[in-house]
């Protein structure tokens, strides 16, 4: 972060493009032509750099501390029940697994950018993949620790795989939440060997660029030997490749099933066939909305507007837009199914969304996701990092009373009226999603710090491919 | 002490264990088998004693049921002529009696004392007033049927020719004696025949609500309007006039809410229309008018099938004109019957005279017994200072409540199931109470307390429930009669012969209702608590009030157009002032309520009632006067924006217009010819096979009147946790079967449907395959089985089971985690050893009582034969006064539940689910059908 230039890149680009005219092709995406050693310097001296901003200290002891209070969240829960929470009787899920479900959905997106932008070809991943994979690495991870802490008796969790056991019993295949623990579990082990094989090569590049010491022989042992020899490349390349295209239908798949753990039950407004869909598409809205608000301070704090541009934002705000439009839609579609299939229960759960204890959340989560993102509409909100930030913000709020909506909605409105009951969240339920949140931050901050943030090998690709034009 | 060698260290690091090991921890227990067995004992297997507990003195026969000498449930005893189901208090008196705040010890003031000591004092103390002819000494009890007692009472006023027996009881039905007593010239009891009435018209009479005949009464009124078993013929049709919606007007065809003081004035325009001259006529409202029209008409075509009940809270005239009304129907002998009420007991004296006579310093020895006045007297004066004037004053009761506090002495009692003792039931059998286990602490009975008045206190409560009877039995051979009697719980045909009254008196005028500028209040009996005697009981303090849903705690129950003038909400607190007192509690906005008149419920607010039941609710009693026990008028009150507790167990009320309680004209019922077209939708799983039994229950939605003894009963049957106000408040009460109440029309007077929900046990349970570990499955008998030990706590099962039927432990409400001290080792003597009691984090939910089927099915097993049709009885089906819960094996074509599932009315509750549940509905029966969104009260 030393050395600021008197103009950010963004201003650079907006003289040549004054100067030039809009760019166009990969111009747009790295703006200035850069020499494969800039590259490696603008990713690697933050991370290699020994003193580290104000900032990042203050954030890393914030979320710390965020971490701790998880922590104690935790060992509280595990020590009185889940009793702690807000739970009752109709409404036994509530916060936990609408944290799961967020968290998932956040954890979705980097997956996909990476695997989908990869086999469209779509070149200008590469200065974002790194830490939307990274992202969905560690929301995965967190979301995957909810289901656990969720259960009445957590120390028997492990009693969802099949396993050969004295009890002579097996999982429930018929349960969605056994496909579930199948398709987390796939997804994380797959999301961390997609992360790392595509981190190899730069760590290679951070080995040979450390200081002799500990931190080479880290570097060193977690590249693997990597010696940059054309074989390397090849075989990191056809595995890469393989794994993305397997990548697709994994990300499909664990949402999918996350809609199932709903739809497959019979309860109103749960029992929709339109779930797994309308949460892949959700999950998809909110992971990239996580990534716009993770990219912009760390385009910012590491003063990567080079790297990351303005027109990546514009990207993925169209993304996010399409995105909002298929979410209307498929609000629309649920209300449109209630009224149709004619059924009481699902007609008047739609009402008390609208008119119901819980209304105020309702309308704000339509704000949230599908009104505010039109301002995506204007290329100058897309193009202005604080504007995109704005909308970013106010879609994973959106997306996060969503899940929290489809998780309490139903229980509290259920098909016996004598049952129903609104859920109230006890501090309990708030210290654990705020801890979450913190040790997600936490997490983050320590990677920025420790591996190369951008994929060094692949802006490079795309910067020799930006030479030929 | 020289160096240590190897003997000395192998010495010393002995002693040091031996030391450690003694020192502390628990004194080893010495297991050892039997001596001498118990005859008839097998461990493990229970053991099934007749007895009794009582309510208001009144006999509640039951078969109690014990395990190894403890006694663990009460049902009821199905010899036993009165027997008709069980109520909540009766379910709950199991936990009453391993309760851990019971007085374990004679107690002189604050120390404890023990009894030697008290007759040390209390013999010579005796002999003083022996030589005084008895005088200053006074005796005060609560209500009491006891033939054994009165004879010792009687015996012991003659011997104390001047000593007076007072009795106190807060609830008494002094009116309903008194109004026989204008009617015939005799103070009688009427005992109602609802089974043979067509047309019931209810002055304030809450006979279907709690009390010691609710079960009787319930059987009865159920038989009414069964319409399986015998062929129904006619259907009964109940007409209510109240203040505050009961029990009894929620089950009402046709209500009309009016205040307390004003149904004397209704009943005498009902009385005018049969003939009664010289009462006075009032103006009357429209809808007043077309119910009285109507119930008018409907008395006349009923005659002699139509009966008129006066509520005890009703002043006397009103009960000589019910009486009046009765005969000129020809309802006398048929509809309503007499039992003598003055024959057996030696005449007691009130509360008034006892407070006079203190008052007067003419008593110098009070015995109080049964009864606990501090708390419940009325608000005219305070006897807790003026027992202070009393110089020796001895509190004899279970608990050291709010009287024993003020007593010089307090002696514990016996609990009814540790207690040889006698009582009547409803019916006026003698029913015997024997007890199921030793005395648990220092108790004594009451006779043992009152041999003290024949020279000692050390009698033998067996045989002087003996000698009495060897007298009064008049049986040749009393051994024979007394082992005959005691087995089968009563002696037979000791019911009283029902007197045949003269021709009731007309009617007099009853003195014109004083209109008041304020509110009328209304005083009720706690349907859980009682007068207060249950408070301390967590069962009943945690079970929903029937008809308000409200548990731990009581409010000021305020109709719609009221709460509207005064700009109250639920649980606003409300501040009513009446003269000089004045008391705030919180508001409840109550349907179908009497606008004008503020509900409130006796028995809460007990200062010193013990753990579980203190401070819970507020005491409304100093509102209450010794000459208007049931009603006050001019009442002030002043709404505040501070909000009180107010805990319910459903929050909603109303139905949505689904399809959820069905209901049907009896006409209808009669001569419809609509076959059921239950389509029920495809799956894609097989149909199980059942090769034995295949369990199912039908519920009876036309008879059941909302009582929630089912409730209690289960509770006690299967060891179900109480989790505590603060956790009901959260939602997370756990009770395996509820009662869904709904309210349909208008707020003011709208109808009352009850619903139980128990689990459905469905064929195509929704919670089967979503559980991950398998925990939830179906059982090879039709039964969906919770595995508690496979279970890991997803929930996964209750969010998707529609009808919301399982509990979860959110905490270890059943161990380490219960509320307050319900984790005593003595309230777990009372759990089912049959049931195990769950965990923390594990669902639980109604199991159709399969300890039950299991142990039935392995006793036709080693008596080598099939189980019989009825064998196999639920928890819920015993306790239930009007049989509207069947249960039995759906393979069986002859059984009951088959034929009533193959019945046109029957059907499956949120059946378009596809859920096929094993439970099934039958529709709710009315005289007239009341469709959906129709005016109530229309029709006829």
């Amino acid at each position: 972060m030393s050395g600021r230039p008197t103009t950010t890149p963004d201003q650079a680009a907006d003289q040549t493009e004054a100067r030039q005219g809009p760019l166009r092709g990969p111009a747009e995406y790295l703006p200035e032509p850069m020499s494969y050693e800039a590259i490696t310097s603008e990713v690697m001296n933050p991370l290699l750099m020994t003193r580290v901003g104000r900032i990042w200290w203050i954030s890393l002891l914030v979320s710390l501390a965020l971490t701790v209070m998880m922590v104690v969240s935790i060992l509280w829960l595990f020590a009185n029940g889940i009793g702690v929470w807000g739970l009752n009787q109709s409404n036994i899920w509530g916060f936990a697994i609408a944290n799961y479900v967020w968290w998932i959905g956040i954890g979705n997106a980097g997956t996909l950018i990476s695997s989908m932008l990869l086999l469209t070809r779509q070149r200008w991943r590469a200065s974002v993949n790194r830490f939307a994979e990274a992202m969905t690495l560690f929301a995965a991870a967190i979301a995957g620790l909810y289901p656990i802490l969720h259960l009445g008796r957590p120390w028997f969790f492990y009693w969802l795989m099949p396993y050969p056991n004295t009890m002579g019993v097996w999982p429930q295949w018929r349960s969605p939440l056994v496909w579930d623990f199948f398709a987390i579990a796939s997804y994380l082990i797959f999301s961390l060997l997609f992360w790392y094989t595509g981190l190899i090569p730069d760590l290679a590049t951070a080995r040979d660029r450390a200081a002799p010491g500990l931190r080479r022989a880290l570097y060193g042992f977690m590249s693997f030997g990597w010696t940059g020899s054309a074989s390397d490349w090849l075989r990191l390349e056809s595995f890469y490749k393989t794994a993305a295209a397997m990548a697709v239908p994994l990300v499909f798949s664990v949402h999918s099933v996350v809609g199932l753990d709903f739809a497959a039950g019979l309860a109103p407004g749960w029992a929709e066939t339109i779930f797994p869909p309308y949460f892949v598409i959700g999950a998809a809205y909110s992971g990239f909305a996580m990534v716009v608000t993770l990219a912009i301070p760390i385009r910012w704090a590491f003063n990567l507007q080079g790297l990351v541009t303005r027109s990546h934002l514009n990207v993925m705000g169209k993304m996010l837009l399409f995105l909002s439009l298929i979410m209307t839609i498929s609000y629309a579609t649920e209300w449109f199914m209630a009224w149709y299939a004619g059924s009481e229960a699902e007609r008047d759960l739609v009402l008390f969304k609208f008119f119901g204890a819980y209304a105020p959340y309702y309308w704000l989560m339509l704000a949230c996701n599908c009104v505010i993102p039109l301002a995506l509409w204007l290329p100058v909100v897309r193009r202005t990092p604080k504007l995109i930030l704005g909308v970013a913000l106010a879609i994973n709020l959106g997306m996060w009373l969503e899940r929290i909506l489809i998780t309490t909605t139903t229980p509290s409105h259920g098909h016996l009226p004598s049952s129903w009951q609104i859920y109230t969240p006890t501090i309990w339920d708030w210290t654990l999603w705020f801890g979450t949140l913190g040790f997600f931050t936490l997490l983050f901050l320590i990677f920025v710090r420790l591996v190369p943030f951008i994929s060094l090998h692949e802006v490079k690709q795309f910067d020799w491919q930006r030479r030929r034009g | 002490m020289g160096p240590v060698n190897r003997r000395t260290a192998l010495k010393l690091m002995a002693a040091s264990a031996a030391v450690s090991a003694g020192a502390c921890g628990r004194q080893p227990e010495a297991i050892v088998p039997y001596v001498n067995m118990p005859e008839r004992l097998v461990p493990g297997e229970p053991l099934a004693f007749a007895t009794a507990v009582t309510l208001s003195g009144v006999a509640q026969p039951v078969i109690g049921q014990t395990f190894d000498g403890r006694p663990t449930k009460l049902e009821p005893n199905g010899d036993h002529p009165a027997a008709s189901g069980s109520d909540a208090f009766t379910q709950a008196a199991i936990l009453s009696l391993y309760d851990p705040d019971r007085s374990k010890a004679v107690r002189k003031g604050a120390d404890t004392a023990s009894w030697d000591g008290f007759a040390g004092e209390f013999l010579p103390r005796i002999e003083a007033h022996r030589a005084k002819r008895g005088e200053g000494l006074r005796i005060l009890t609560g209500p009491s049927t006891s033939p054994t007692f009165f004879d010792q009472i009687s015996t012991l006023l003659d011997r104390f020719p001047e000593a007076r027996w007072h009795q106190w009881d807060p609830l008494g039905e002094e009116n309903v004696l008194a109004g026989a007593e204008l009617a015939f010239g005799r103070r009688l009891k009427p005992v109602y025949r609802f089974d043979r009435a067509r047309c019931v018209v209810s002055l304030d009479a809450d006979f279907l609500g709690a009390g010691p005949e609710q079960t009787l009464n319930a059987a009865r009124f159920g038989a009414g309007r069964r319409v399986w078993g015998a062929k129904a013929e006619g259907f009964l049709r109940l007409h209510v006039i109240e203040p505050v919606l009961s029990l009894t007007g929620s089950n009402a065809d046709h209500r009309l809410a009016a205040r307390r003081g004003r149904v004397a004035e209704l009943a005498q325009m009902i009385a005018a229309r049969f003939g009664a001259e010289n009462l006075p006529e009032g103006g009357i409202e429209e809808d007043a008018r077309i119910f009285l029209e109507r119930l008018v008409q409907e008395l006349s075509a009923h005659r002699g099938q139509a009966l008129v009940v006066a509520g005890a809270a009703q002043p006397p005239e009103v009960h000589a004109l019910a009486h009046w009304l009765n005969e000129t129907l020809g309802g006398l002998g048929e509809t309503v019957e007499f039992l003598p009420a003055d024959d057996e007991a030696p005449p007691a004296a009130g509360l008034r005279e006892l407070v006079d006579d203190i008052d007067a310093g003419h008593v110098e020895t009070l015995l109080i017994s049964g009864t606990n006045p501090v708390y419940s007297a009325p608000g005219d004066f305070d006897l807790a200072e003026l027992l202070g004037k009393v110089p020796f004053t001895v509190h004899h009761g279970l608990y050291r409540n709010e009287t024993a506090a003020r007593t010089t002495w307090h002696l514990p009692a016996l609990h009814d199931l540790e207690a040889w003792s006698d009582a009547r039931a409803g019916d006026g059998t003698v029913t015997l109470i024997q007890p199921l286990i030793t005395p648990l602490f220092r108790g004594r009975s009451l006779f043992s307390v009152l041999g003290a008045f024949f020279g000692t206190l050390d009698a033998d409560d067996r045989e002087v429930l003996r000698a009495h009877w060897r007298r009064a039995s008049g049986a040749g051979d009393f051994e024979t009669w007394w082992r005959k009697s005691l087995r089968a719980g009563f002696v037979e045909g000791s019911a009283p012969q029902s007197v045949r009254p003269s021709a009731a008196a007309v009617p007099k005028p009853v003195a014109p209702a004083v209109e008041d500028e304020g509110y009328e209040l209304v005083f009720r009996p706690d349907t859980k608590l009682w007068d207060g005697d249950f408070a301390n009981n967590a069962w009943l303090q945690e079970l929903p009030d029937p008809v308000t849903k409200l548990v731990w705690g009581n409010a000021a129950l305020v109709s719609p157009s009221d709460a509207l003038n005064l700009g109250i909400e639920d649980g606003n607190l409300l501040e009513i002032s009446l003269g000089e007192n004045r008391l705030m509690l919180p508001a409840m906005v109550a349907v179908g309520q009497a606008e004008g008149a503020i509900g409130l419920a006796l028995g809460y607010g007990r200062p010193e009632a013990g753990v579980i039941g203190s401070a819970v609710g507020v005491d409304v009693n100093p509102l209450r006067r010794l000459d208007a026990l049931w009603h006050a008028t001019g009442a002030e009150l002043r709404a505040t924006s501070d909000r009180g507790r107010l805990i319910r167990t459903q929050e909603h009320s109303d139905m949505e217009g689904r399809e959820i309680i069905r209901d049907l004209s009896f006409a209808d019922f009669l001569h419809g010819t609509e076959e059921k077209d239950e389509e029920v939708p495809p799956s894609l799983y097989p149909d199980w096979d059942y090769p034995d039994a295949a369990w199912g229950m039908v519920i009876d939605q036309s008879v059941c009147i909302g009582c929630s003894a089912c409730v209690t009963a289960c509770q006690s049957e299967n060891n179900i946790p109480v989790v505590g106000p603060e956790e009901v408040e959260r939602g997370r009460e756990m009770h395996w079967i509820r009662i869904d109440r709904y309210f349909r029309g208008e707020p003011d007077a709208a109808e009352v449907l009850f619903q139980p929900v128990p689990c459905m046990h469905c064929e195509k349970a929704p919670c089967e395959p979503v559980c991950p570990v398998e925990a939830s499955v179906h059982d090879r008998e039709g039964l969906n089985v919770q595995v508690y030990n496979r279970c890991i706590g997803t929930r996964f099962c209750q969010a998707n089971c529609p009808y919301k039927v399982r509990r979860f432990n959110f905490y270890g409400y059943g161990d380490e985690q219960a509320y307050e001290n319900l984790d005593d080792p003595l309230y777990q003597a009372a759990a089912n050893p049959d049931v195990s009691v769950r965990s923390r984090g594990v669902m639980e939910k109604c199991t159709y009582c399969v300890q039950r089927i299991s142990r039935a099915q392995q006793r036709a097993d080693r008596e080598g034969r099939e189980l019989d049709e009825g064998e196999v009885r639920t928890a819920c089906q015993n306790a239930c006064p009007t049989q509207a819960i069947v249960f039995g094996d759906t393979n069986r074509k002859d059984s009951l539940v088959s034929k009533l599932k193959r019945a046109r009315h029957e059907y499956d509750l949120l059946g378009e689910l596809g859920t096929r549940p094993r439970t099934s509905y039958l529709a709710r029966i009315r005289a007239v059908a009341a469709s959906a969104g129709s005016e109530p009260g229309e029709g006829a």
